[in-house]
């Protein structure tokens, strides 16, 4: 039976400790106890019973969405385009530079490609700002 | 076992069902379903409590402290006047969502 609380505590461990949903966890627990004594009625093993409770049980992410606990928190996405923008125009613009000072050291035309390059992650940082 | 999801959309009226006739249990109204089902439809405990959730956030049942099971006490369900009416509402709902369904559904073999 302590195989049951284990897990019941694992599925309720992001989700907030208060009165209220400490109930739903007890209650949960009876029943689950309930549920195991009855299939070892039923001629199953302890073992055997507590683990088809538990895979029995569903997915505790419905319980979390009534209670409002997002499960995964939504990551914004556009953190990693805009991350990707900025390495892959500072690579682009380092080329542009260093091509600039090694091969022509006497005219300066560097700023015109990377000012091309610098709306990529411009764009990516409003989606960015949009989307947080 | 059959898709249960069409038969999700309708749990809280199935259980609204259940505790409008007794005050059940957890475990009890899961045992009732498969049972009244014959097993055909079984539902996980997790649907089950949400649903809990769902219709006493909504003010459809109660719950209360009953009797003592193996250590520790049951918590009861039961219907409020708001549930019984939003039971009727859905079941006159259910009517006139299964004419329509069985229009298409029906005569073809």
């Amino acid at each position: 039976m302590k195989k049951i609380n284990k897990h019941v505590e694992e599925w309720f461990s992001d989700i907030p400790d208060n009165e209220h949903n400490q109930r739903i966890k007890e209650d949960i627990v009876m029943n689950l106890e309930e549920k195991v004594n009855d299939l070892m009625r039923l001629g199953k093993a302890e073992e055997d019973a507590v683990n088809k409770a538990i895979v029995d049980f569903g997915d505790i992410e419905d319980i979390k969405a009534e209670l409002g606990v997002s499960g995964v928190k939504p990551r914004n996405r556009f953190s990693l385009h805009l991350g990707f923008s900025l390495w892959g125009s500072g690579l682009i613009i380092a080329l542009s530079v260093f091509i600039n000072f090694y091969y022509t050291p006497d005219s300066i035309w560097f700023v015109y490609p990377t000012f091309a390059v610098a709306w990529w992650p411009l764009s990516m940082f409003y989606k960015w700002l949009a989307n947080r | 076992m059959i898709r249960s999801d069409i038969i999700r959309g309708h749990l809280d009226a199935i259980i609204l069902r259940l505790i409008y006739e007794k005050d059940y249990y957890g475990y009890e109204i899961s045992k009732e379903i498969g049972f009244r089902t014959y097993e055909r439809f079984q539902i996980k405990e997790a649907t089950l409590y949400a649903v809990f959730q769902r219709l006493e956030r909504k003010e459809l049942i109660e719950s209360y402290l009953g009797d003592v099971s193996h250590g520790g006490k049951r918590r009861y369900y039961k219907i409020t006047k708001l549930g019984k009416a939003y039971l009727r509402e859905t079941i006159e709902e259910w009517k006139e969502i299964k004419e329509i369904i069985n229009i298409f559904m029906e005569g073809l073999d």
